[in-house]
């Protein structure tokens, strides 16, 4: 915005060693209740009246680019040199100008761009990082250290009524304000009381930038949930193609031991209950990629006196296509058994949810045992009301063998929406925690129930698109949790505790995993670089595996009573 | 509950975006980048690109935000000044006169009242920015607003160019100037009424020129030191605790004394090291009150500490603001407690 200004007549230009550009600069209360005009819309004002243009929605980025070009000048002044004698371009656009830089000194290509309808809701963003309003501080001697309320507005013919808090990243304890911010802003909701709630996510959202880490991805996931929470903009299931679930679980898998954690010890289990049989047959619950099956294959070949034939029946959900995308994974897995000479069989079923299922679809042998595998899948089932007890029914009425269950560790099914929230308040930060603290992953393919093998060897270390991904992957299962009620709100996690009263008044009794499964599911956590904070303890027969103290994932095994 | 408490034993590179303001951290930063690219490792300074990348602003004549501002020119150094004032509250057509474009050098600024008159010396370490740099511009204007006085904000000859003492030549001359201005005059002692405020460098300047005043009988209401800028030869604790923690490296704060103090001199210089073993004796001389704003995270608090503590052994009067969990370049931005914490110690210490 340009000011007017008639010609000063008393004093001359500026001579001297400052030569005068005239810098645009942000006119203020000029008889002009528009704050904004429409170029400066969404430009942070406070950078703006100080000569520089930076929209409010590239604070962070800036703010990342101008970390990244610290760490490159850091240490080396010839590349100062070089840098100066690049082109600089507006100086005032900021964003522009370190990217520049930036290009200048690295051209190394763009990281992998995620398609933005997946991961982004731009009009979230907006409202969780609004643009900076203009605020006039309340200097009172008591004011807390770290947050100044106020009202904007140096030109007292506009009133600014909105209730603009802005929070000043001030002191470290500012991660203990951020949880208190989220925590006020879940019992605002749970008191219906909006407008609070509102005021509080901006808050929050504001704050978790000033954060680093593990911390500010979680507090980003809660503080969007509650955003979608506040604004009623839940996402209605499943709005992500199977596909794409899948590939942000393989991505999950990747970054951190839980599911190769979760498959190892199921397959430990089933391995048990196949010993000495001929003919088996596994029901798996969420077929997904078929990650967990190759390695149960692999032991089920090494058998002393061979393997015995394979039968294997994934369930999966219906994609948005109608492909059958079951098929090519049990192709995947046909030809992996042809290779181990393992005769085997696959069929794959499409259901909506796993209560439309009977099992005299399933056509079971007389001859043949069964497993039933079930990896984070009963806990949806939990939505619908009796739908776990018509499939438990239906398990009991397969007869199988055993029946694995691998489940978050976590009560997210309370009642009240605040301690739902808590729960899972807690629950992420560890899981993003230990995110955060895994370097190494990966790689390691082990032999359930032989030796722990590692395939290929060496550990490879985590990329960030992996990580990334993970984080998305954990991100929708935060929204699910806060965001959603209902049939919608499938992310049910309950504890073991609370499974076993159910499995146990479904007719099932807990089988011993065993101190060999144990011992080895230490062995893989070993082998993990950020294996450090990773426990595999073991309850009352079952595994858990967790970060410091705080289990995650439970893997039990149950037959009929 | 704390589920992610960081260990705070021992401050990490990235520890500075934890504890300052966003907008600072950010700002700060940037400046610091940019001054990167500047400075040359033989001690020059790319002049050119200095100016290309430093914001400026305009002066104007018409009030914004309460505040109007035109630019002289001091004809003895050829520098220009420039000038801010509160916008007349229009009883007698002022403001009209204002839009027209004319200015009034005529009439004091008020024949009963006294109006402070704050001259002010921008930071920069001797080396960067300018009055009319838009951080100091905005700075002076909510300076002007707040204390409801006049601000004149000086342009002094910089490093490497023109060294000691050049810059404190041109703020003694702004000082004389000031005071011979009649259109500057307040009160019924129909005088003017001089503070002399400074940051960092600036800081550096107005202890400078207060302690010429006060050996030539000009007097200085007071002066506000902003974290100014002072060294010394020795290494403080604070200089290696936050050594490259919080913005500043020893090594960039070396090579401005360099550039400023003469050839061959060491920071024992007494411009440089102002109560060290070659300092100076304030002893018997009417030294203006003083008020030291110190930021808890600047690197060379110390040798602030030991100004203090010199003022004092002189018997002179001096007041610390301490701002434990200030950056430097805290005041450039408003939305934040240490900004507030500033405005109303200096209000204070401006009207009292």
């Amino acid at each position: 915005m340009k000011r007017n200004h008639t010609a000063v007549t008393a004093a001359t230009s500026a001579a001297g060693t400052s030569s005068t550009t005239a810098a645009d600069v942000t006119e203020k209360g000029k008889n002009n209740n528009n704050m904004w005009n429409e170029e400066d819309a969404g430009v942070d004002e406070l950078l703006a009246v100080l000569g520089y243009k930076v929209k409010s929605a590239d604070m962070v980025d800036v703010a990342q680019k101008i970390e990244h070009l610290e760490g490159v000048f850091g240490n080396d002044d010839g590349l100062s040199q070089i840098a100066s004698d690049s082109v600089h371009y507006n100086p005032s656009d900021l964003h522009s100008w370190l990217e520049s830089m930036i290009c200048e000194l690295n051209p190394s290509p763009e990281p992998v761009i995620i398609d933005d309808s997946f991961v982004n809701d731009s009009d979230l963003q907006a409202m969780i990082y609004p643009p900076a309003k203009k605020v006039k501080p309340n200097c009172s001697s008591s004011s807390s250290s770290s947050t100044v309320t106020g009202s904007a507005n140096p030109n007292p013919s506009v009133q600014n009524n909105s209730n603009n808090q802005v929070v000043i990243v001030d002191s470290q304890e500012n991660g203990i304000r951020l949880v208190h911010t989220l925590m006020a802003c879940a019992e605002a909701i749970q008191q219906e009381n909006y407008q609070l709630a509102e005021s509080l996510v901006k808050q929050a959202g504001m704050l978790a930038v000033s954060q680093a880490g593990a911390m500010r991805k979680v507090a980003t996931c809660f503080a969007e949930a509650l955003a979608r929470k506040i604004y009623r903009l839940s996402p209605q299931p499943p709005h992500d193609p199977p596909a794409f679930s899948d590939l942000l679980q393989m991505h999950f898998y990747e970054t951190c031991p839980y599911l190769k954690f979760a498959h190892f010890t199921a397959n430990q289990a089933i391995l048990e209950a196949f010993a000495g049989k001929k003919k088996v047959h596994v029901i798996d619950f969420g077929m997904k990629q078929g990650m967990q099956w190759p390695a149960l294959m692999q032991a089920l070949a090494l058998r002393p006196g061979g393997p015995p034939t394979f039968r294997l029946t994934g369930i999966g959900p219906p994609s948005g296509d109608n492909t059958d995308y079951l098929q090519e994974v049990g192709w995947k897995l046909a030809q992996l058994a042809d290779t181990i000479h393992v005769e085997f069989e696959f069929r794959g079923f499409i259901a909506g949810s796993l209560a439309d299922l009977e099992p005299s679809m399933f056509d079971l042998r007389n001859d043949e045992v069964l497993a039933v595998n079930s990896v984070f899948e009963l806990h949806q089932l939990l939505a619908r009301p009796g739908a776990i007890d018509k499939v438990l029914s239906a398990v009991k009425q397969m007869s199988p063998e055993i029946l694995t269950v691998v489940e978050q560790e976590a009560n997210h099914n309370g009642t009240s929406f605040l301690e739902r929230f808590t729960e899972s308040l807690h629950y992420y930060s560890t899981l993003f925690d230990s995110l955060e603290s895994s370097g190494g992953g990966g790689g390691a393919a082990v032999n359930g129930g032989v030796d722990v093998g590692v395939n290929g060897g060496g550990v490879s270390p985590v990329s960030s698109e992996d990580r990334f991904m993970s984080e998305v992957y954990l991100g929708k299962q935060i929204c699910n949790v806060v965001a959603c009620e209902g049939v919608d709100r499938v992310e049910r996690h309950e504890t073991l505790t609370q499974w076993k009263t159910r499995l146990d008044s479904a007719g099932f009794e807990a089988v011993h995993l065993g101190s060999n499964a144990f011992k080895q599911a230490s062995m893989l956590l070993a082998l993990f670089a950020g294996g450090d904070g990773y426990r595999v303890v073991e309850e009352d027969g079952c595994l858990m595996l967790g970060w410091h103290t705080r289990p995650l994932i439970t893997t039990s095994a149950w037959k009929i009573r | 509950m704390v589920f992610m408490a960081a260990s705070n034993e021992e401050i990490k590179p990235n520890e500075a975006k934890k504890v300052v303001p966003l907008h600072t951290w950010m700002l700060i930063s940037h400046l610091k980048l940019s001054y990167n690219l500047l400075r040359r490792p033989d001690g020059t300074l790319r002049r050119e690109l200095a100016e290309f990348l430093d914001r400026k602003a305009v002066a104007n004549i018409v009030p914004v935000d309460g505040v109007y501002s035109f630019d002289v020119v001091n004809r003895t150094t050829g520098l220009f000044n420039r000038i801010y004032k509160p916008a007349p509250l229009d009883n007698n057509g002022s403001l009209h006169r204002l839009a027209t474009g004319i200015l009034d050098f005529e009439s004091p600024l008020s024949s009963s009242e006294i109006v402070p008159v704050i001259i002010f010396f921008h930071g920069g370490s001797f080396t960067h920015s300018s009055a009319n740099s838009t951080i100091y511009d905005t700075f002076c204007r909510r300076l002007t607003r707040d204390v409801q006085g006049v601000v004149v904000s000086i342009n002094y000859r910089r490093s490497p160019e023109h060294r000691y003492p050049c810059a404190y030549e041109d703020g003694w001359e702004a000082l004389q100037w000031v005071c011979s201005r009649s259109w500057l005059v307040s009160g019924k002692g129909r005088k003017v009424y001089v503070y002399l405020v400074g940051d960092n460098s600036g800081g550096n300047i107005a202890h400078n020129v207060a302690h010429q005043a006060a050996v030539s009988g000009v007097e200085v209401l007071g002066n506000v030191l902003l974290h100014p800028l002072f060294g010394g030869e020795k290494r403080t604790e604070s200089e290696r605790r936050l050594d490259g923690k919080y913005f500043v490296k020893l090594e960039d704060r070396d090579w401005y004394w360099r550039a400023f103090l003469p050839e061959g001199e060491n920071r024992d210089h007494p411009a440089c090291n102002v109560f060290g073993p070659r300092g100076c004796d304030l002893a018997g001389i009417k030294f203006s009150k003083t008020l030291v704003v110190i930021a808890g995270l600047d690197l060379v608090q110390d040798w602030q500490w030991e100004y203090v503590e010199g003022l004092k052994r002189f018997g002179h009067d001096v007041k610390v603001l301490f701002l434990e969990k200030a950056s430097i370049g805290f005041y450039f931005f408003p939305n934040n407690e240490h900004f507030c914490k500033l405005m109303e110690e200096m209000k204070r210490f401006l009207k009292g």
